[in-house]
């Protein structure tokens, strides 16, 4: 089963065996270095901001007691609920030459026009507006973790807040915000939508117009595979940083060593503010007053196929991928340090390093290849079968969103000692009474966080479904991206804001849950 | 005053990495009998009960339960499940998602409700803890949790009891009160036990015969 999710990668890294193809020859001289030169531009400008952003973010709110900072430390979580295109297409309709901020700067102050697609600037702000809760939520779950007498004692040998921020807790969160920030540089890589909205190449767009617009799958394998090689480094790099930090925090205290009064307090609460409106609460009201505006117009009975397929994909990736996650998870718990079955988590969960387009690709250049051994063998192509159908696009999302099930549902499980298995056996108990009523009963809040967190990611994902859906299976992020690639920004409020307020009321049970389970610790 | 023998454990050794901490252990306990089991820390006591309750394995050693041979030169012929053997836990093991009523009657749930409901409320009344069925662990003292543990492992009737370290998380009042109590315990019930621990004064209060394991081989005493 491991073997088969991590199907794509091997069929991505075989592509380099075949004969090379003369495009190959033209992108590699032609497009190649700007290629890499855009992407890695790309990749730095957004980790030093996620990492600025998402630290500072989380050690206010842990560290620092200022106005409003109890539904701020929450709210900073809602924008995971809004899909990086949506965003972008947000701002791209607000601030581009005819959006109305950019018209009113031209008449009202006589500032000259600018292209926000021009340069890399207008795109790594989105990203970081959009990606800074990734290193949030682990930096925040750290500086929990990190007991207050240390400050104290830090404070008591006389160090400003400033030095007991970089001397004490900086370096103790340093691991969890660095697996935050790679978790960012692998959505960054992956991600679809932002970058063609903007017009800006990457490796991602690249291996699009391969297969798109030259239909060549074999260069775009070729393309993914140098993909695969950056996003397996990262992956490497993320397992090293994140070593023991968590998702969830088990709070040790809840008073706040520092005390921001006054005009400080203000002003840290003022910036915290902005972030929370710039990248949620504005976007938000922005897509409420076009949707407003657009529903009559755009809502149609169309609607309630694109609900119904979102919802229908959604849950059924969610159930898999929640079925296959459980069983890795549980006997590695039973058996540990079985060489054997860490090669087959680790193979299991690779795909969150793939981006969806690779694993588009790689999953329809290997039932091409699979054909053409049938066709050889004098049988029959199956393409007509599985393109297109909707068990691929299911196994991609499955394949993609694994790790995500997995890590959540590994670190409940974690809180299963030995002891609880030996004493359940001395009591009598049955290997299956043993998983119903003492394993699954204890991992069952990591599975349901797991399950939030892979649904909220199924149905904002882009790529995969562009390239995999069934003919008549559109989703609600289908449904955006074109809507707002042709410029309809008004018209793509309308689903931007069904799938956003599904998102939020996902992100706010989880949220509820980790609540729960960081008061139960 | 004991006539039936209850367990017998013939020549266990127990090495941890080609260290040999245990050799030729052998021990015969007579039915209601309970015998603590005394040693520093690695010096396999800790192994040798594990060994007994069919968790590890381990190169020589049997285990004679009742008249029933479960282990055999280091290997088990019966798994822990089926040897009507309970054990009471460092840190006891309570499990966490069940209420006091629900880890009691965990191994005994092939009888009826209402059988298992006497049961409990009956194991509840012998550690003096009547009325926490619906409370969970965390709600409890740790001496508390300890009784709830000796419930649960007495629940099934084991031919054997075997506590590991039971009292040590406990402070040095609770300790002793604990210790006579869960005695009284064990009496009425006529059950055999041991006990594991390196608190000699805890051993010769709680045991009828006690035993020191000293260079790889066991003292007996008393």
């Amino acid at each position: 089963m491991a073997l088969l999710v991590a199907l794509p990668i091997f069929v991505v890294a075989f592509s380099w065996v075949l004969p090379k193809h003369e495009l190959w020859a033209h992108f590699f001289e032609n497009l190649l270095p700007s290629l890499i030169h855009s992407t890695v531009i790309l990749l730095v400008g957004v980790g030093i901001g996620v990492t600025l952003l998402g630290t500072v973010l989380a050690y206010l709110v842990v560290m620092v007691e200022f106005p409003g900072r109890q539904w701020l430390e929450w709210a900073l979580f809602l924008p995971f609920a809004i899909p990086a295109y949506v965003l972008a297409f947000v701002y791209l309709g607000v601030f581009d030459y005819s959006g109305y901020a950019q018209v009113w700067m031209r008449e009202a102050l006589g500032l000259p026009g600018f292209d926000i697609r021009s340069g890399s600037w207008a795109i790594i702000l989105t990203f970081v507006l959009v990606f800074y809760p990734y290193v949030y939520m682990m930096a925040r779950a750290s500086f929990k973790r990190q007991k207050t007498n240390m400050i104290e004692a830090g404070k008591l040998l006389g160090a400003s807040p400033i030095r007991v921020f970089f001397k004490i807790s900086l370096p103790l969160a340093r691991p969890a915000a660095a697996a935050g920030l790679l978790v960012t540089l692998m959505e960054t890589l992956a991600d679809f939508g932002v970058v063609s909205l903007f017009n800006y190449d990457t490796f991602t767009t690249a291996i699009y117009s391969a297969w798109g617009d030259f239909r060549s799958i074999e260069v775009a394998a070729q393309l993914a595979s140098l993909l695969v090689l950056v996003a397996f480094f990262l992956i490497h790099f993320e397992k090293k940083a994140r070593g023991q930090a968590k998702y969830y925090s088990t709070n040790v205290s809840n008073k706040k060593p520092y005390q921001a009064h006054g005009a400080v307090g203000w002003l840290i609460a003022l910036f915290v503010f902005g972030v929370f409106m710039l990248s949620f609460a504005m976007p938000m009201l922005q897509l409420l007053i076009w949707g407003w505006g657009a529903v009559a117009s755009e809502w149609s009975a169309k609607y309630f196929d694109l609900i119904s397929s979102t919802a229908i994909l959604t849950l059924s990736a969610v159930i898999i991928t929640l079925m296959i996650a459980t069983v890795l998870a549980l006997p590695n718990r039973c058996k540990r340090g079985s060489i054997w079955l860490q090669s087959v988590i680790r193979l299991a969960t690779l795909g969150y390093a793939l981006p969806g387009s690779v694993m588009a690709v790689g999953l329809l250049y290997g039932i091409n290849q699979i054909s053409a051994v049938n066709i050889y063998f004098g049988g029959e192509s199956i393409n007509h079968i599985v393109f297109g159908s909707i068990a691929l696009l299911l196994f991609a999302y499955v394949s993609r969103f694994m790790a995500i099930a997995y890590s959540s549902i590994e670190a409940s499980a974690q809180q299963i000692k030995p002891v609880f298995t030996q004493s359940a056996r001395l009591l009598g108990a049955s290997r299956l009474k043993l998983v119903m009523q003492v394993y699954l009963p204890m991992i069952t809040p990591g599975i349901l966080a797991g399950g939030l967190l892979v649904a909220v990611d199924v149905m904002k994902e882009l790529p995969a479904t562009y390239l995999l859906r069934p003919f008549g299976w559109d989703t609600l992020a289908i449904q955006v991206y074109e809507l707002s690639a042709e410029g309809l920004f008004e018209r793509a409020a309308v689903p931007a804001l069904i799938m956003v307020l599904f998102g939020s009321v996902l992100m706010l049970i989880f949220q509820v849950l980790d609540k729960h389970s960081s008061k139960g610790a | 005053m004991f006539i039936n023998v209850m367990l017998v454990v013939r020549n266990l050794s127990i090495q941890y990495q080609n260290n040999q901490v245990l050799q030729g252990f052998e021990l015969e306990l007579a039915q209601g009998e309970i015998f603590a089991l005394l040693g520093d820390s690695g010096s396999g006591k800790s192994s040798a009960l594990h060994f007994i309750a069919g968790l590890d394995e381990t190169h020589s050693g049997s285990v004679i339960l009742d008249g029933e041979l479960l282990s055999d030169n280091g290997q088990h012929q019966t798994p822990p499940e089926s040897r009507g053997v309970g054990m009471v836990f460092q840190d006891y093991a309570l499990f966490p998602h069940m209420n006091v009523e629900k880890n009691i009657a965990f191994g005994i749930d092939h009888q009826s409700k209402r059988e298992q409901q006497i049961r409990v409320k009956e194991l509840l009344f012998l550690v003096d803890l009547t009325g926490i069925e619906r409370k969970y662990p965390h709600q409890l003292s740790g001496g508390e949790q300890q009784r709830v543990a000796l419930a649960r492992a007495l629940a099934p009737a084991p031919k054997l009891l075997l506590l590991d370290e039971s009292f040590s998380s406990l402070d040095q009042k609770h300790r002793e009160t604990l210790a006579k109590q869960v005695r009284d315990v064990l009496k009425k019930t006529n059950t055999t036990a041991i006990l594991v621990t390196h608190d000699k004064a805890e051993a010769v209060a709680f045991s009828d015969r006690y035993g020191i394991i000293k260079n790889q081989k066991l003292q007996e005493k008393k």
